[in-house]
């Protein structure tokens, strides 16, 4: 469609005023501009969140406070959250990281949104701002079935994960700048050489990003060794729904999937 | 500075060297180009952003194009529907073929090769998927891909072919109606054929006999720059056609007769090409964007999008290749027999030459005796294939080596040897009747192996390209 | 909503036009402003050959709604050989050959320079991942990691004289 306005309101409020009357919300325009670039947009007007005062990152007694148009290279770049620069580097260019956000990264079609994945495996919970007000969703909601109408997603808090705990591991056809064919997120703790917890996310295998609870399941109580992970790893076919693209095929990407979830829980 | 210079062999060409030196230099020339360094001529504007490449011309009142394109494989149409596209706010004209003067055409028939075969937009039935149908000229780029996007197209689908071998079948669909059969006439042959010496005596005789069948897929030339071109009404009714194609003159001409007009009319400004790789050879933009501007009486642009450039814009050819060859036990292969398949997709465009190409490239750069090739032209219901850099050659290329490499393997022979052993030398009758010149296949393998570190037989390092050393 | 005027600071000097609902920065850049250096290969944010600074930070041009940045500061090739003098990236480029049919160039150029506004001594890796989201057809891009790494040393040359 032909766009008849773009409005760039300084509050997020007031985006959600546009956003009820029908206008589209865009982070940093990576996935909304090559549609409007190729008349392909899905509404007349958009609202971009660039200057809604959502920029924001936070990190205070263990909590992650990210604003939703805060930029993956903004997210890079604070000293609290370096834990996430490896999983960042994956994801594009430092350019398009200069300009792609974390609400945007929510609401991108696999196997983009690596971000996601990682908000996934770490619980996250979207704040969200609304016609009626504000409410908190787990990331996992809005990843199965976004937001209700109106509705702008303006931070993600998370707990940060202990030292030790965190695990990323994308496997890709370029080492740089290449979407997924398989990315796996996971925070797991152990205790004398066995699984306490695991909370294992996976993107690149199916339309949205998913929890790999079959694989959950098996580690519980069992030692992260090689055959145990590929174990694991078979289990989660279970988890995923995966698809052809120009990437990887939809065969591929369950075949090497066991591998690249030992890899990043073994490596 | 990091880059490298190889050392230069002065003892060539010693006497015009030493003439230069003394200053009685043929032509001014001084023979010290080679060996120092040159600046690229375009390198400055490059790095400054001064270049300028056709879509930097902006020209006053330009209106833009944009394609209604098919979305079937292979079908009739039964209506078009313009009414909403015109109520577009900006849509300023839209073309159909009734409005190209001379709507059919093939890039080739300039060097006499035919015969015209595909529309300018599609008449009562489309090909292939993308095939342009109407073209919307609008006062902005939005305004165009809204109008193309509400036309409206009636299609009756026809069963469509993609496969080379499938097409070739009696009872498959017919794709191309210009050429009445599913392949291109070589001068009354259904194939360009290769006849030399007798294959069927050398597979009798032949210690081993080894054939396997090679496939490619269709390569995207992917140029940073999509094919486009601006087209500018002059004042004095001329058209100049600032374009990013490979071939000035050849767009220049095909231009003129698909506009029925002079060649004089039209003014090319071309030269300055974001990389083209072949894919910017075929005469596929301009002449529609000039019927655009005449009928607009404004400049038009017409640009490619990128999903345009890897949909439409002819690739490099898929081929399917058999090789069977009559191979003794020291290696020689004395009898090769090849047929090739070129997947042209739906219309001639540059693959006649393409598949010719191949023919002459056969059996590949060794002197084998006997050799029967058939290599068709195909069409099937697949985007038009056309040039890219080396093609008819390259896959080729990629059939002969691996079948090379495989008999090697099967006979438990060095792959470079077995090269060597079959290498043409100058003298040898090639398989389409000329005599080898200037080969340097031999020292190449040599050298290869030797920077390889792959130990070559004193036999075979004493053989030569001009003598028959070792044979 | 009809067009507005958009303000923008581009090469150090403010100028102001007006833009249709939606246009790119690319698009005000090069059809408004006459500052064609930043070119339109895909439009989706894929090649990196609009890639301009906005800021000081490398964005492709091509995904920027022109109405979000307005007031900021962008530069691009043009600004970068002020008064018709290269500088240590425009030069590395000519010398090591690191342009061939040009359309990449720009981009190239324009996410050196930031590069380098940075890190003035960077890594082969760091160059590697900075120009990772520009797309070169010609060079195979071994000119343009050479080119760029000499930059810096030039630069650093330049500085320590």
């Amino acid at each position: 469609m032909v766009i008849q306005a773009v409005h760039v309101p300084e509050s997020a409020e007031a985006a959600v005023t546009y956003s009820a009357r029908g206008a589209w919300i865009m982070g940093g325009g990576t996935v909304v501009m090559p549609l409007v670039n190729s008349g392909a947009a899905p509404a007349t007007e958009l609202v971009s969140l660039r200057r809604a005062g959502l920029g924001g990152v936070e990190v205070r007694d263990g909590v992650a406070r990210i604003g939703a148009a805060a930029t993956l290279a903004a997210v890079g770049e604070h000293p609290g959250l370096s834990f996430l620069r490896p999983a960042l580097r994956t994801i594009a260019s430092p350019t398009l990281r200069n300009q792609a956000t974390v609400g945007g990264n929510l609401f991108v079609a696999q196997p983009y949104g690596d971000l996601a994945v990682c908000l996934l495996a770490l619980d996250a919970t979207c704040e969200i701002a609304g016609p009626d007000g504000r409410r908190d969703a787990p990331v996992a909601d809005v990843l199965a079935s976004g937001v209700g109408s109106g509705e702008v997603v303006v931070a993600v808090r998370a707990a940060l994960p202990g030292p030790g705990v965190w695990h990323y591991h994308k496997a890709m056809r370029r080492r740089l700048n290449s979407a997924a064919i398989v990315t796996v997120a996971a925070v797991t703790r152990t205790a004398d050489g066995v699984v306490t917890f695991s909370r294992i996310a996976l993107g690149g295998v199916a339309p949205r990003p998913v929890r790999a609870v079959s694989a959950e399941r098996l580690l519980r109580g069992r030692p992260l060794t090689h055959d145990v992970l590929t174990e694991a790893g078979e289990a989660a076919h279970g988890d995923i729904d995966p698809f052809d693209d120009a990437y990887a095929s939809a065969w591929y990407r369950a075949r090497v999937l066991p591998v690249h979830l030992r890899r990043a829980l073994l490596p | 500075m990091t880059y490298r210079l190889a050392p230069i062999d002065t003892s060539t060409f010693a006497a015009e060297r030493a003439a230069a030196a003394a200053g009685r230099g043929v032509d001014g020339g001084d023979f010290t180009v080679i060996g120092s360094v040159v600046q690229r001529s375009d390198a400055r504007g490059h790095v400054t952003g001064r270049t300028e490449f056709f879509e930097d011309v902006l020209p006053p009142r330009l209106a833009h194009l944009k394609m209604h394109r098919s979305a079937r494989h292979h079908a009739r149409i039964l209506d078009v529907d313009l009414t909403e596209a015109l109520a577009v706010p900006g849509v300023l004209r839209i073309l159909t073929h009734a409005d190209i003067p001379n709507n059919l055409y093939t890039p080739l028939k300039l060097i006499g090769v035919g015969p015209d075969d595909e529309p300018i937009l599609a008449v009562d039935k489309v090909r292939y998927l993308g095939e342009p149908i109407c073209a919307v000229v609008a006062e902005t780029e939005a305004a165009a891909l809204e109008g193309a996007a509400r036309i409206r197209v009636a299609y009756e689908d026809l069963p469509p072919v993609f496969d080379v071998e499938e097409a070739l079948k009696e009872g498959a669909p017919l794709v191309n109606e210009y050429h009445g059969q599913n392949h291109f006439i070589y001068e009354g042959h259904h194939c360009r054929r290769i006849r030399f010496g007798d294959v069927a005596e050398a597979f009798a005789r032949a210690d081993h006999v080894f054939e396997w069948r090679y496939q490619s897929a269709p390569i995207e030339q992917a140029p940073a720059e999509t094919t486009g071109c601006v087209v500018v009404p002059q004042a004095d009714g001329r058209l100049r056609i600032h374009s990013d194609t490979q071939a000035c003159f050849f767009t220049l001409d095909n231009t003129a007769l698909i506009l029925n007009t002079p060649f004089n009319k039209l003014r090319i400004v071309g030269g300055t090409v974001g990389g083209g790789f072949g894919g910017k050879v075929d005469v596929v933009v301009e002449p529609v964007a000039c019927v655009a501007a005449m009928a607009a009486d404004r400049p038009v642009r017409f640009v490619y999008d990128r999903a345009e450039e890897m949909q439409v814009s002819s690739p490099r050819a898929a081929e399917r290749i058999y090789i069977k060859d009559a191979v003794m036990d020291d290696g020689r292969i004395i009898g090769r027999k090849a047929t090739l398949y070129v997947d042209a997709g739906a219309y001639a465009r540059h693959s006649p030459y393409g598949t010719t190409k191949a023919a002459a490239h056969l059996p590949g750069p060794y002197a084998i005796p006997n050799v029967w090739a058939d290599c068709h032209c195909v069409f099937t219901n697949r985007t038009p294939s056309s040039a890219m850099r080396g093609f008819g050659v390259t896959i080729a290329d990629f059939a002969l080596e691996s079948q090379m490499d495989r008999i090697a393997r099967a006979l438990d022979l060095d792959p470079l040897r077995l090269r060597l052993l079959n290498a043409y030398r100058d003298g040898d009758l090639k398989a389409h009747r000329k005599v080898a010149e200037g080969t340097a296949l031999v020292e190449v393998i040599q050298k290869a192996a030797e920077l390889a570190g792959h130990e070559l037989p004193e036999a075979y390092r004493r053989m030569s390209s001009t003598t028959r050393e070792g044979l | 909503m009809p067009s507005q005027i958009v303000s923008l600071v581009v090469n150090g000097e403010r100028r102001e036009f007006i833009a249709a609902p939606g246009v790119t920065l690319l698009a005000s850049l090069r059809e408004s402003l006459g500052l064609t250096a930043a070119k339109r290969g895909c439009a989706q944010g894929a090649c990196g050959t609009c890639t301009v600074l906005v800021d000081g930070r490398p964005e492709v041009a091509c995904l920027v709604a022109v109405e979000t940045v307005a007031g900021r500061s962008v530069r691009t090739l043009e600004g970068v050989a002020a008064g018709g003098e290269l500088d240590e990236v425009q030069n590395a480029f000519v010398d090591c050959f690191a342009t061939q049919c040009g359309f990449c160039t720009a981009g190239m150029i324009m996410v050196a320079e930031a590069l380098l506004d940075r890190d003035p001594d960077p890594s082969e890796a760091d160059v590697v991942e900075a120009i990772s989201g520009n797309v070169c057809r010609c060079t195979g891009y071994r000119p343009i990691v050479i080119a760029i790494l000499e930059a810096a040393r030039r630069r650093r040359g330049a500085v320590s004289r």
